[in-house]
């Protein structure tokens, strides 16, 4: 159990970086930080005590072929799938949390509007594919379009994420009965899903969840859900 | 092209073309060392380094330098991932090798790593403390023994070992402050 108490919560703090934790606290510790705030501040302060002493283990050149290993694990699990993409010419740099906020309401809806215009209208050889990702009042969010087997999100609103956790993307195809990670969500309000992980279709939930540091743990969304939508048309409507 | 921990960090976040090799070959030997002294195997420390690697890889763009150093923040990933794999394995690393700790516990080994003002503060610190409580929390940290291994090599009571490194973290922390 994670003690509420500060003073033993500090002292479990300490140990977990310690390593003195047996595996069975350990793995609590692990599953705790993620969503308790407390608990990741006094950890990362006592790391930040004693960093230094990582100074005192002898560098040791490792071992030849590692180095491929690792690449090829990199390769195999990170499908690329999120980019940052450079800023939509036209559009407004972002503006900083706190004016943002009383922006948004009144200036989302146009500007989604207006983006979702401009794509219907651009030129395109496959049916075209979006949707706007809705928070959970109902305000536009994200704009999503399927582009090239791939997906690309612009943001409406980019807003800061709570710190400590990160946005993570996910898509569920109709009939799936769970979701496929689309990966996360980089700062700068805009990325591209590279093809091959998904194939974007009609009817296809996508969602955004709040989540810990890496992303789930679990492979499965494990916070909470703050924007949603589903790609239909875009000259359905 | 960045060579500081933080830089490099900031690279591999970016996607930038051979961020993580140059990050590896930066870095590798340290953290590599920071894994042999905990698992003491090159297969095992190979295996930790490893998943710590595919860790930084996934986790660069969560680096936030305003909340600690880049090579620290590395060595963290590193030193979870090699205790994870040493409790998976039962802690059963040898600790009767004799040389197992005599660099890092040497008195003068915290002479090492005062080379910043942080450094030099947490061995001031270390250096209130008892001799015997000052290498049980190097043991631990460096080394990676648990609370019974400390027990047995400094032919301690387990539950004096306990009690003795919970009190010597708090007096750290209260020396730090």
């Amino acid at each position: 159990m994670i003690p509420s108490d500060p003073e033993a919560l500090d002292a479990l703090a300490a140990e977990h970086v310690l390593g003195t934790l047996d595996a069975r606290q350990a793995a609590e510790v692990n599953r705790a930080l993620p969503v308790d705030t407390a608990l990741r501040e006094a950890v990362a302060r006592w790391e930040a005590r004693l960093a230094p002493l990582a100074g005192l283990a002898t560098p040791v050149p490792p071992p030849e072929g590692l180095w491929n290993r690792i690449e090829a694990s990199v390769a195999k699990r990170s499908p690329a799938p999120v980019v940052p993409l450079r800023p939509v010419p036209g559009r407004a740099a972002p503006a900083r949390p706190n004016t943002l906020w009383k922006a948004w309401s009144a200036g989302a809806t146009a500007i989604a509007a207006g983006l979702a215009a401009f794509l219907v209208m651009r030129p395109a050889e496959p049916p075209r594919m979006m949707t706007v990702l809705l928070t959970s009042r109902d305000q536009p969010a994200w704009l999503v379009e399927a582009e090239g087997g791939g997906l690309r999100l612009a943001s409406l609103n980019p807003r800061p994420v709570e710190a400590g956790r990160v946005q993570q993307l996910w898509a569920l195809p109709p009939g799936a009965t769970a979701p496929t990670s689309l990966g996360l969500i980089p700062e700068g309000g805009q990325a591209r899903i590279a093809p091959g992980l998904i194939r974007p279709e009609p009817g296809m939930l996508i969602e955004i969840t709040l989540e810990p540091l890496g992303g789930s743990p679990t492979g499965r969304p494990t916070g909470p859900i703050l924007f949603i939508g589903r790609l239909s048309p875009a000259n359905g409507t | 092209m960045a060579l500081d921990p933080a830089g490099m960090i900031r690279g591999v976040a970016n996607g930038e073309a051979g961020a993580l090799r140059r990050l590896y070959d930066a870095q590798g030997s340290r953290l590599f060392g920071v894994a042999m002294a905990i698992l003491r195997d090159r297969d095992a420390a190979a295996d930790a380094l490893h998943d710590a690697v595919v860790k930084i890889a996934a986790r660069a763009a969560q680096f936030d330098p305003a909340r600690g150093e880049g090579g620290a923040w590395l060595a963290a990933i590193v030193r979870n991932a090699a205790l994870d794999l040493a409790r998976a394995r039962g802690r059963e690393t040898p600790t009767d090798d004799p040389a197992l700790g005599d660099t890092a516990v040497a008195p003068e080994a915290l002479d090492r790593i005062c080379e910043t003002q942080e450094a030099g503060r947490l061995r001031d610190c270390l250096n209130t403390l008892e001799a015997r409580n000052r290498e049980g929390i190097l043991l631990a940290f460096v080394h990676g023994l648990s609370h019974a291994q400390i027990a047995a090599r400094l032919d301690m009571p387990l539950g004096t070992v306990k009690a003795w490194i919970r009190r010597g973290l708090a007096r750290l922390k209260g020396c730090l402050a």
